[in-house]
């Protein structure tokens, strides 16, 4: 089978006009038609110049300094002109909202074609068409604002699929969707490139999520140098994604923590194909043996949440909610976009209150409390740090928010200092905002929010985007001050390896009822509560039930012992 | 999509509705000249009629458009007042009645023929609210777009309107977004409990991430545009824009010949000076 090359580059480096450094050093990879390409890399590995590099917004929006080749279908990007590639190259950007530039669905599919001035009567069959092959043809008047995340990716799918694009590019497919329709959007994928025989490159770093349907090709990415161009089983047998910071995905550490050796042969790349047989016995005795039983805490009632209502005008937003929340819980509030979670959070602080029912805050009904009273015993961190922040030096925006709340200076000076250090932000106290990572603006927030002296946080996705570094980070630095310092966090949510991981209870979420309180791994194992919530089932859950054994004992026991390697690590 | 807005992303189902939007664009053009250029009450006040029928005909949320059209109202009104306080004469040279009906000081009178005046200015300026009224209820954004596109204007302008539409909602969502974690923060936004100085200051604060969140997201909008092929032609088609239908060439009659009148007012206006006829009813008697 030899196919002719699509993407060809030979001994590429680009360096942007910002930038001392090249972001892609010499780069060589060529992507034949027809094939799945994956390309992976931890945040800052240049992987999404190498897409701009593609799709020509390199060199075309973004000017830098390019040595060596890039040809696409044949022709050097560089003497290329953006349009030209456009037509080549389709891409659906990670920023679904951004992408969705036209005022109905209709409208958005026939952007590209309106722009090349196709008369109505042609565009509209067209329209029709691609909006059958993602599904939205029931859509065409409807407008952006009532529409899903998963629902306006697939839009933006349709409004590149004309018939001379021969790649489709997609830039973190599944940045923006919870778990259930990031599976839908892999196989929405899989099924067009069937269809159209086109060439797909997908970017992303959550390789578990992507590898829900084959690949052909992982091309693994690190300081904008290729590391790796291999297939998807070699891949997962060599160790080199764990070294690279990239999350193996979690039937794999399973079997890896039972101390299986995978070899290629077992087909490790997908979870129903893995050959097993030869692992079974092992794995069954590995986790058997897992010690789950808990030291006894005695609980102390925070927070109690009872038979609460909330609308908004007319719509019912919260129907009947009641929980309680235990000092020092890590607590995961999990649902779908929609099912009353983030009007939970706000209810919380007190920015809405209950139509109906009681919230009590350490035995006091909180309708006592205003909210700028509220607002120190219950700290809420949005999920952008960007829209957050509002000094400019981080000492100043740690100490806002006692500022605002008139507090003496020796307390302010005490109680910041406090909280920049349990951040481990001290000894940058003085540096501007705008010069720190990411992980470090979503740090300052919480320092923002900690120097408050809150009993309860609450965080709203907090690694929302984030590759698997920034995520350890991030998590291990609440687990500390969880540990260390007894403070409450709820962590809004829908990604299932931070429930797994981090927390111990799950708060279920859907059409504004709260279907499900209970520990991590039960949830987990519960079809319906899944299903209802837009959740997925974990590898865990398929690989113990291929194995004829319990889920809920056997997640159970996976998380106890990941903890406890996780803790003998660090 | 039922019209809880006073502007709407899609189309409705009523017959100016259905219109295309160049047939729109076209015709509130020409009818705004037609306002503009005359205090003739005959040619007032059949406008002035259709355009109060139009609104009706929308079938609009009524209870979204009350406020403006009471701001909108309240705010004529003062104004007439104070063009009264300038000059509580203006009206004589165009009615030539000085017939006394209050007189406060020997300043403040109300003459029938300024009284008279008056009413038909706002009346004028009713019609020209009612219009545009109507106009903007009837069309949306693209297909304000693609009329501004067919009636001369270049499509980048067209599409600058659009976008903005577009992206209003989720910077207002943004807008909501921080003021809830500046709340939580301690930031008082209650305006009983705050100076009006105070809360501007407050509302500074919210703009900083508000303003550096939508740079991010005008940076990602642009690479989409660029990304399918914005800008790459002269010319530019609209999905929205339905073709001509029967209404429209109905349409385009009329509005023709309203441009052709309003030609010919205006031009024979230049060549001899007319008084506005006002219907001044007095004189009939």
């Amino acid at each position: 089978m030899s196919k002719s090359p699509i993407v060809e580059f030979k001994d590429f480096t680009f360096k942007y006009k910002s930038q001392l450094e090249p972001t892609l050093k010499n780069i060589n990879l060529t992507i034949y038609e027809g094939e799945k390409v994956l390309i992976l890399g931890p945040s800052g590995c240049g992987k999404s110049t190498l897409a701009n590099c593609i799709n020509g917004l390199i060199p075309f929006s973004y000017p830098g300094e390019i040595h060596g080749s890039c040809k696409i279908a044949g022709n050097e990007t560089s003497h290329s002109s953006i349009f030209s590639l456009s037509s080549v190259v389709g891409t659906v950007l990670q920023d679904s909202d951004a992408q969705f530039v036209g005022l109905s669905v209709g409208g958005d599919i026939a952007y590209a074609l309106e722009n090349d001035n196709m008369p109505r009567e042609e565009m509209l069959p067209r329209v029709l068409n691609s909006a059958t092959l993602v599904g939205m043809q029931e859509f065409l008047e409807h407008v952006p604002y009532n529409l899903s995340g998963g629902q306006k990716q697939r839009v933006s799918l349709a409004g590149i699929m004309h018939e001379h694009v021969k790649i489709l590019l997609f830039d973190e497919p599944l940045a923006a969707l919870d778990p259930q329709m990031g599976n839908q959007a892999i196989d929405l994928i899989d099924k067009i490139q069937k269809n159209n025989n086109c060439t797909v490159i997908i970017i992303e770093h959550r390789l578990e999520d992507v590898l829900y349907r084959p690949v052909d090709r992982i091309i693994l990415l690190e300081d904008g140098q290729i590391i790796a161009d291999m297939k998807p089983n070699e891949l997962l047998c060599s160790n080199i994604i764990v070294e690279k910071g990239i999350r193996e995905p979690l039937y794999l550490q399973a079997l890896k923590m039972a101390g299986c050796n995978v070899t290629i042969d077992d087909n490790p790349s997908n979870i129903f194909d893995i050959k097993l047989d030869k692992y079974k016995e092992k794995l069954v005795s590995y986790y058997s043996n897992v010690d789950t039983s808990k030291p006894y805490k005695e609980k102390k009632v925070v927070l109690n949440v009872k038979n609460v209502d909330f609308s908004y005008d007319k719509n019912k937003a919260l129907d009947n909610v009641s929980f309680s929340i235990n000092k020092g819980d890590k607590i995961a509030v999990i649902g779908k976009n929609g099912a009353g979670k983030s009007t939970m959070a706000k209810l919380i602080c007190g920015i809405l209150r209950p139509d109906k029912g009681e919230v009590h805050l350490e035995g006091v009904n909180y309708l006592n409390y205003s909210i700028k009273e509220l607002g120190q015993k219950i700290g809420y961190v949005m999920q952008n740090p960007n829209q957050m922040l509002v000094k400019d030096i981080i000492k100043d925006e740690v100490s806002l928010g006692l500022v605002l709340n008139n507090k003496s200076e020796e307390e302010i000076e005490k109680n910041i200092e406090e909280a920049l250090k349990k951040c481990d932000l001290w000894p940058m106290r003085n540096w501007p905002v705008s010069v720190v990572s990411y992980g470090q603006k979503k740090r300052v927030t919480i320092a923002s929010i900690l120097a408050m002296n809150p009993e309860i946080i609450i965080l709203d996705e907090p690694t929302a985007g984030q590759d698997y570094r920034v995520y350890t980070e991030i998590m291990s630095f609440l687990e500390k001050l969880n540990k260390d310092f007894g403070i409450t966090i709820l962590f809004i949510t829908h990604d299932m390896h931070l429930a797994i991981e981090y927390t111990d209870r799950a708060i279920v979420f859907a059409d504004g009822k709260c279907i499900g309180d209970d520990s991590v791994f039960k949830i987990l194992s519960d079809n319906d509560i899944i299903e209802r919530a837009s959740l997925k089932q974990t590898s865990l859950y398929s690989l113990a039930t291929r194995l004829g054994i319990n889920p809920e004992s056997f997640i159970e026991s996976f998380i106890v012992s990941e903890r406890r390697k996780r803790h003998e690590k660090s | 999509m039922k019209n809880l807005n006073i502007i709407n992303l899609t189309k409705g189902e009523t017959f100016l509705h259905q219109l295309t939007g160049t047939t729109k664009v076209r015709l509130f053009a020409v009818l705004m000249v037609y306002v503009m250029m005359s205090f003739d009450l005959p040619i007032i006040l059949p406008l002035f009629v259709f355009s109060i029928i139009s609104i009706i005909s929308l079938k609009p949320h009524w209870k979204t458009i009350q406020p403006l059209i009471f701001f909108v109202v309240f705010l004529n009104v003062l104004n007439i007042v104070l063009y009264w306080l300038a000059n509580p004469l203006c009206g004589l040279e165009y009615t030539g009645d000085q017939t006394i009906l209050f007189a406060y000081t020997d300043y403040l009178i109300v003459t029938r023929g300024t009284l008279w005046f008056l009413s038909i200015r706002l009346l004028k300026m009713l019609t020209a609210f009612s219009t545009s009224l109507a106009f903007i209820m009837s069309i949306t954004p693209s297909e304000l777009a693609a009329g501004l596109t067919n009636i001369g204007f270049p499509y980048k302008l067209g599409s600058i309107v659009e976008i903005a539409f577009r992206y209003i909602p989720d910077i207002s969502r943004d807008y909501e977004n921080i003021a809830v974690s500046m709340q939580c923060r301690g930031l008082e936004l209650d305006a009983k409990k705050t100076k009006p100085i105070e809360r501007l200051k407050q509302m500074v604060i919210i703009l900083i991430p508000l303003i550096v969140t939508s740079f991010d997201r005008v940076g990602n909008i642009s690479n989409a545009m660029d990304l399918r092929g914005f800008g790459k032609g002269k010319k530019r088609s609209y999905y929205s824009e339905y073709p001509e239908r029967r209404n429209d060439k109905i349409f385009k009659l009329i509005y023709c010949l309203i441009a052709l009148f309003c030609a010919y007012y205006i031009i024979s206006g230049f060549i001899t000076p007319r008084v506005p006829k006002m219907w001044i009813y007095w004189r009939c008697l």
